[in-house]
């Protein structure tokens, strides 16, 4: 089953992509989606969906719509997925993954935390594989979420750290709205680089080259930040 | 994904395919309702393929009057084309009517894309003042005193109203299409959920039933061999324990004392492997189920003194005492007297290995009952049938065995140390196949063990019952 990602609509002249924020338990993903939500211009987000929840749990996922018209009347849908972060929804978890364009790894930045992350890592990676996508080809940014709490990760074995991955690396406080826009530009970015190179879309939708990123931040109103 | 064509909803990115699939349409005529019943205007949501799916209107005094005009039906006709074909791509259209009326057709936008329009009107701008010439020149018959009274009955709208009026519609409309939205897509979740979680442990399954045929198809090959090789082991072992027999007994002629005792050797050492070879030839005729017993009465007092007997000769040099405890009068044995020996033999044997020096084995018999069943099955009080029964039991202070070495002594070649294999010999097939032979008198062996105060095995057998 190999899922069909971005979907192209040339006559609607229409481009939806989806974007999967992943990560283990209590990371705050749905934070970030929140954050987002917040924060974007409103008649370009659609309604935070939340589908399911139990005690403030994402069962099964939350999607947060983003539309907009890019440059030569283009169509742009962006739906921001999360998924649960609960182990036992794994079945769930690789459904929301199914056709994602890019994933952000959203990390708990405690120091308990590591392994848990780390497993998180490897389920997300396991679950690409099983939905029929290379893990390496995925365009992805990882973040660093709670960078508020005691006894975390340092600055500087991040820094360190991300000098030698090969995915941008972000800091984040959700919770505050810290990072998140960076973090969703710094993936938009990496979406569009790929998507760009493998379907050649700035050509068929006869855009300025670089112009889409552009667009991305004016129109969603994220005209400052995005930087690395 | 076949799933997600079958439904209204696809799950990969979670769109909506057609807004009829997904709202509700009575509730959607209801909030139709209210809303003509608050503002008095006419109202019609339609798909995005022009499917009518909800109406609320009102036929105007002014369109009964025009359509009882011979050109007003025709240019009535016209107008609804109009309105029915408009496209609010671009934002709300507004058709007129030639009445001077007004339809407002607004798109429904859903997650960034249009999925149906609504239409309201129609309605007079509020700045209507005569009868437009548009309704005059439809038809010679107008009269301006009719028409004018008619148009009185319209409601008027000022723009801007229009405009908050449409806005207050799509907000409700857009609820109602996010909370439908989100209960298909919550269900659809939950159906895709099941399904992938079925899907993986059918996966699991077919995997773990892959390798249990494999194992089974082990233990098959094993069990082949065994029975092969103790066959072909045992053809020229008895060769060489016939011709050192022969030799110890002088047919060849006399031998002098160092000949005597290897051949002695020889010949011991051929018997004990004869035995090994044996039993290793009877598990696996066990395991192959090609066992026969021959059954006989056999009291339990008589078959103990035997056994004890038997190992007197190797109790003495170790100076370990065997007890016999059994009642004259129990019931028979209902059992094969070569394979039961074989039983209690094994175990005497094992209780010997393990008992220390000046130590002591117990053999001791009871009469019981052999319950069927298992234990806290369901009807087990009706369903198990107790069976008068002899229990055996062989009790030696050796070391004893820590409780969870138990569950596995009876499997076979298992050791509970590997070290006393060397100090003791034995291929750890005594004890797989005492319960093999129990099992096959439908009898049961069960073991308690106490670390530094001993084992005993109790072997429960089925008794001749009298009054059968």
């Amino acid at each position: 089953m190999i899922p069909a990602p971005m979907q192209l609509d040339f006559t609607a002249r229409e481009l939806t992509v989806k974007l999967v924020y992943y990560g283990p338990a209590l990371s705050g993903k749905t934070t970030n989606l929140q954050a987002i939500h917040k924060m974007v211009q409103s008649d370009a987000s659609g309604r935070l969906m939340t589908l399911e929840t139990r005690d403030d749990r994402t069962l099964f996922f939350d999607l947060l719509p983003l539309s907009f018209q890019a440059g030569a009347g283009l169509s742009v849908r962006l739906k921001l997925f999360t998924v649960p972060g609960q182990v036992i929804h794994d079945a769930t978890r690789r459904l929301v993954l199914q056709g994602a364009d890019g994933v952000v790894f959203v990390a708990d930045s405690q120091r308990a935390e590591t392994r848990a992350n780390q497993r998180a890592f490897l389920n997300m990676k396991e679950n690409l594989r099983e939905n029929g996508m290379q893990p390496e080809r995925v365009p992805l940014v990882i973040q660093f979420n709670k960078r508020d709490l005691p006894d975390i990760r340092t600055d500087e074995e991040i820094d360190a750290l991300s000098q030698k991955s090969p995915e941008p690396v972000y800091k984040a406080v959700a919770t505050r709205g810290t990072g998140v826009v960076e973090t969703f530009l710094g993936l938009m970015d990496r979406t569009w680089l790929h998507l760009e190179k493998e379907h050649g879309l700035e050509q068929k939708f006869d855009l300025e080259p670089s112009r889409f990123l552009k667009d991305v931040r004016q129109r969603l109103g994220f005209t400052r930040g995005g930087e690395r | 994904m076949t799933q997600a064509q079958a439904s209204p909803i696809d799950l990969t990115l979670g769109d909506l395919a057609r807004l009829e699939e997904v709202v509700d349409r009575e509730a959607l005529s209801d909030v139709c309702r209210s809303f003509f019943e608050l503002f008095g205007l006419s109202i019609r949501v339609l798909s995005k393929d022009g499917a009518l799916l909800a109406d609320v209107h009102q036929e105007r005094e002014i369109c009964q009057y025009v359509n009882g005009l011979s050109g007003g039906a025709t240019a009535c006709a016209r107008t609804v084309a109009e309105v029915k074909t408009a496209k609010p791509d671009g934002g709300p259209v507004l058709v007129g009517c030639f009445t001077g009326g007004r339809y407002r057709v607004e798109p429904i936008r859903y997650q960034g894309r249009q999925v149906g329009r609504f239409v309201i009107g129609p309605y007079l701008p509020a700045e209507t003042r005569a009868v437009p010439r548009s309704l005059l020149e439809i038809d010679p018959g107008v009269v301006d005193d009719d028409a004018l009274k008619a148009l009185a009955e319209m409601p008027r709208v000022r723009p801007e109203t229009a405009e908050r009026l449409a806005t207050h519609f799509r907000k409700v409309v857009d609820l109602l299409l996010f909370s439908s939205h989100r209960a298909h897509l919550t269900s659809e979740m939950h159906v895709a959920s099941v399904r992938e979680g079925y899907r993986e442990l059918a996966e699991k399954t077919a995997k773990l039933q892959q390798a249990y045929n494999r194992l089974k198809e082990l233990d098959k090959l094993k069990s082949n061999f065994l029975a092969t090789v103790s066959h072909e082991l045992r053809t020229p072992l008895t060769s060489i324990i016939g011709y050192s027999e022969m030799l110890e007994a002088g047919i060849a002629g006399d031998l002098g004392g160092e000949q005597r005792e290897f051949v002695e050797t020889i010949r011991r050492k051929g018997d004990h492997l004869l035995a090994l070879i044996t039993s290793l030839l009877d598990l696996s005729k066990l395991e192959q189920g090609a066992l026969r017993l021959e059954r006989e009465p056999l009291v339990p007092k008589d078959l103990l003194d035997e056994i004890a007997t038997t190992f007197l000769p190797r109790a003495i040099q170790k100076t370990i005492l065997i007890e016999v405890e059994a009642a004259e009068n129990l019931p028979a044995i209902d059992g094969d007297p070569v394979r039961l020996r074989q039983v209690l033999s094994n175990l005497v044997d094992n209780a010997m290995k393990f008992t220390p020096d000046g130590g002591t084995i117990l053999l001791r018999a009871v009469e019981t009952d052999l319950v069927g069943g298992e234990d806290g099955e369901m009807g087990m009080v009706l369903m198990a049938a107790a069976r008068p029964a002899i229990c055996v039991e062989v009790k030696d202070s050796g070391a004893g065995m820590k409780a969870e070495e138990l569950p596995r002594i009876f499997d076979a070649f298992y050791q509970v140390d590997g070290s006393s294999t060397r100090e003791h010999g034995g291929a750890g097939l005594g004890l797989s196949i005492v319960k093999r032979l129990v099992e096959a008198h439908e009898g049961e062996v069960r073991v308690s063990s106490e670390v530094g105060v001993g084992t005993t095995f109790s072997v429960t057998l089925p008794a001749v019952e009298s009054d059968l």
